[in-house]
């Protein structure tokens, strides 16, 4: 699954820490997601799609392995 | 996030106050041959005891003289390993979460590798003392694991910005 959340993230000027904070998970989880090595539960994808304002699969895609 | 079968933060640091000083403390006097036998002499409950010395008829449900240094030390080392083991982290999320089963998974092929390896190259009555570390080895597995890899993590993540 790849996702766009450095770009999001970037484009709202956030830090992973401030982010981490704002939807309640470790900064590692951020991190591990913009990595591509963690791919995030409903509850979180859902709070990060409100968060951004966009939908989820604005953020989140499939891709070719999944 | 809500966790199951996981106890608060503030229990990690218990965990470690009790663990580390019992781990060392047996693997020191266990290393140096002290006998634990005569040391701190208590009559204790048996549910069930098979003294080669006495061979008492009656095993089941005595009252014995032992010295139980060494039961402590365990009994400590256990509570020590579970809560450090078993206390969620500062910021325990579905991600640790993730790691902590992965690690959790780990330590236990690890565990039951090295006891299947031990089991066949291992005998006599060293074989004891093989059950006896294996008391520990998993949870200690566990926690080398899960926090090499949280360290990594911070690691990696602090590099990023």
């Amino acid at each position: 699954m790849k996702n766009n959340l450095k770009v999001l993230r970037a484009i709202k000027n956030i830090s992973q820490e401030d982010l981490a904070k704002e939807i309640q998970v470790s900064r590692q989880t951020i991190n591990a997601m913009e990595k591509g090595k963690y791919a995030p539960s409903t509850i979180l994808a859902l709070k990060l799609a409100r968060f951004f304002e966009k939908t989820v699969d604005e953020i989140f895609t499939l891709d070719e392995t999944d | 996030m809500k966790t199951h079968f996981l106890f608060p933060n503030k229990y990690k640091k218990f965990g470690w106050i009790l663990f580390v000083p019992s781990l060392l403390a047996g693997l020191i006097l266990f290393i140096s041959g002290f006998d634990f036998g005569d040391f701190l002499k208590l009559k204790v409950f048996a549910f069930y005891n098979d003294n080669y010395i006495f061979l008492s008829e009656n095993k089941f449900f005595t009252i014995i003289e032992n010295g139980v240094l060494d039961e402590i030390l365990i009994v400590l080392i256990i509570v020590g390993a579970i809560l450090i083991s078993f206390s969620k982290t500062k910021n325990e999320d579905e991600f640790i979460s993730k790691i902590r089963y992965e690690s959790l998974v780990w330590a236990t092929y690890l565990n039951f590798i090295l006891m299947i390896i031990a089991t066949l190259v291992i005998y006599g009555f060293e074989y004891f003392n093989v059950l006896l570390a294996n008391v520990f080895a998993m949870l200690l597995f566990f926690i080398i694991r899960f926090h090499f890899m949280i360290y990594k993590l911070n690691k990696s993540s602090n590099d990023e910005e």
